[in-house]
């Protein structure tokens, strides 16, 4: 299983309200028993490693036979913004070249879920524009540090047992895991300036079973077949 | 039929009491197999998702139901008789080979899989998922495949708070969808050469992989010809490649090679 869509699912649900983190799991929730952690308004808040809602132990950095390609980001609720950053470069930019002041891409653009209701107009909001994602994808190599953060500029109240869903901060990343054998077919992929697609990678294995095939057939040369035997 | 789409959906309904029943509803945070597991419509005999020695088998969608919050619930009627009509699981599922999870988290540890948000099922005009089982997973002659699901959201617990007197057996608790292509007998043969070629296993790579082999070696007039060139092309290669090695026999030598 060396190519692998994996998906993480950033959620400000904590187990009591007063938490801050529910820790490599989601917190259980029931009936009257769902908080949510305040968001600050005008804070990155990364969803990996942040200390607001779901989070993981250590940042996400790709060992050295991985690569990830980042397809998709969605966020909720819409005046949410998602940022992804590699290393200490941020992808969202604003036109004078300074990383997005807003704080990436909105929830009006990529809500999660697709089809998301504005409760102001009632009506659903869908995804378009970023159908397919972020074109082209963004490719994390080997040793690369990366992550995803959000950031609003108006905060989001903290909900004490009776959070609903439009009471949940959401933020969705997708992403294609590459690893194993693959990442080295990726690497020569990726330094030859092609996009890292599952259907690139098995285009490029079929060229070198293809190769190797030819290279079995071949008949060798005649100064071996017919040179006499030496034992 | 050797190739098969196929699709096995579990389902959880309401067992006609108020969601006390530990028997009948899983607990929070706890896996279990959509397959053999001990809640839901599971498979009569409980069997594991055992791939026969003469199948091969490409995953090719996974959904659940969707919703977060269990805050969301709907009910009607009256007390003593609100029924539940309406539930948010919080539902994650992950698949598992043998021993390893498909889905794991960016620190690189099992993770609970994709939820039911992000691939919904049933899908609804009013979304589209954001995730697709791309590229499809192969489960080989011989693995064990299994669907695993989490729910985040406590029925016991919330039974005690008694919004509820009844889950009715028409009310959804949980589902989960796995869509899938059977392939087997000689079909299943072709997976593993079209695998070991590199080639992305679909329909139309293994019907066009047949094609091809029916057209070498169809039932044409030359078929024995064709045959005993290739049979002779390959004694003569193996009687090369034996001097080659030094490990021919003496009486090996000499002739047209």
């Amino acid at each position: 299983m060396s190519l692998r869509r994996q998906t993480y699912e950033w959620r400000n649900v904590v187990q009591r309200f007063g938490d801050m983190v529910s820790l490599n799991s989601y917190p259980i929730s029931w009936t009257g028993n769902c908080s949510t952690v305040p968001i600050p308004a005008n804070q990155e808040i990364d969803i990996f490693i942040g200390g607001y809602g779901n989070n993981l132990d250590i940042p996400a950095r790709l060992k050295a036979y991985q690569y990830v390609v980042i397809d998709s980001v969605a966020v909720f609720p819409f005046h949410l913004h998602a940022q992804i950053y590699v290393n200490t470069t941020k992808y969202f930019q604003d036109p004078d070249g300074v990383p997005s002041r807003d704080g990436g891409i909105s929830g009006l653009v990529v809500p999660f879920p697709n089809g998301a209701v504005n409760t102001q107009t009632g009506q659903s909001i869908m995804n378009y524009d970023y159908r397919e994602g972020l074109q082209p994808h963004i490719i994390i190599k080997p040793n690369q540090e990366w992550g995803v953060t959000v950031k609003t500029a108006s905060g989001i109240a903290g909900v004490n047992r009776n959070a609903t869903g439009a009471d949940i901060a959401k933020c969705f990343v997708k992403y294609l895991l590459v690893d194993g054998a693959d990442a080295i077919v990726a690497r020569r992929l990726a330094d030859a300036g092609w996009p890292l697609t599952p259907e690139n990678i098995w285009h490029y294995k079929q060229d070198i079973v293809r190769t190797h095939l030819y290279a079995g057939l071949a008949p060798l040369s005649e100064k071996i077949t017919e040179a006499d035997r030496k034992v | 039929m050797a190739i098969r789409k196929q699709l096995y959906t579990w389902e959880l309904h309401g067992d006609g009491g108020d969601g006390s029943s530990l028997t009948h509803y899983p607990r929070a945070g706890t896996t279990h197999s959509i397959l053999y597991g001990d809640f839901g419509a599971v498979q009569d005999g409980q069997q594991t998702g055992l791939v026969k020695e003469n199948e091969f088998v490409v995953i090719e969608k996974i959904r659940a139901t969707p919703g977060i919050s269990p805050n969301e619930f709907t009910i009607s009627g009256t007390a003593p008789n609100r029924l539940l009509t309406r539930w948010f699981p919080n539902l994650f599922v992950n698949i598992v080979i043998d021993t390893t999870n498909y889905y794991q988290d960016p620190q690189n540890v099992w993770s609970s899989g994709v939820s039911g948000t992000a691939a919904p099922f049933p899908r609804s005009s009013q979304d589209e998922p954001y995730y697709e089982l791309w590229p499809p997973v192969y489960v080989l002659p011989d693995q064990t495949v299994d669907i695993r699901y989490t729910f985040y959201n406590d029925m016991f617990n919330s039974a005690s708070t008694g919004e509820w007197d009844i889950i009715p057996e028409t009310t959804m608790i949980g589902a989960v969808y796995v869509d899938y292509t059977l392939y087997d007998g000689t079909d299943a043969m072709m997976c593993r050469q079209l695998m070991k070629l590199g080639i992305p296993i679909s329909v139309d790579a293994v019907e066009n992989y047949r094609r091809l082999l029916l057209k070498q070696k169809g039932m044409e007039t030359d078929t024995f010809q064709h045959y005993l060139n290739m049979m002779e092309s390959e004694r003569k290669r193996r009687k090369r490649e034996r001097k080659n090695q030094g490990i021919a026999r003496h009486t090996e030598y000499g002739g047209e090679d």
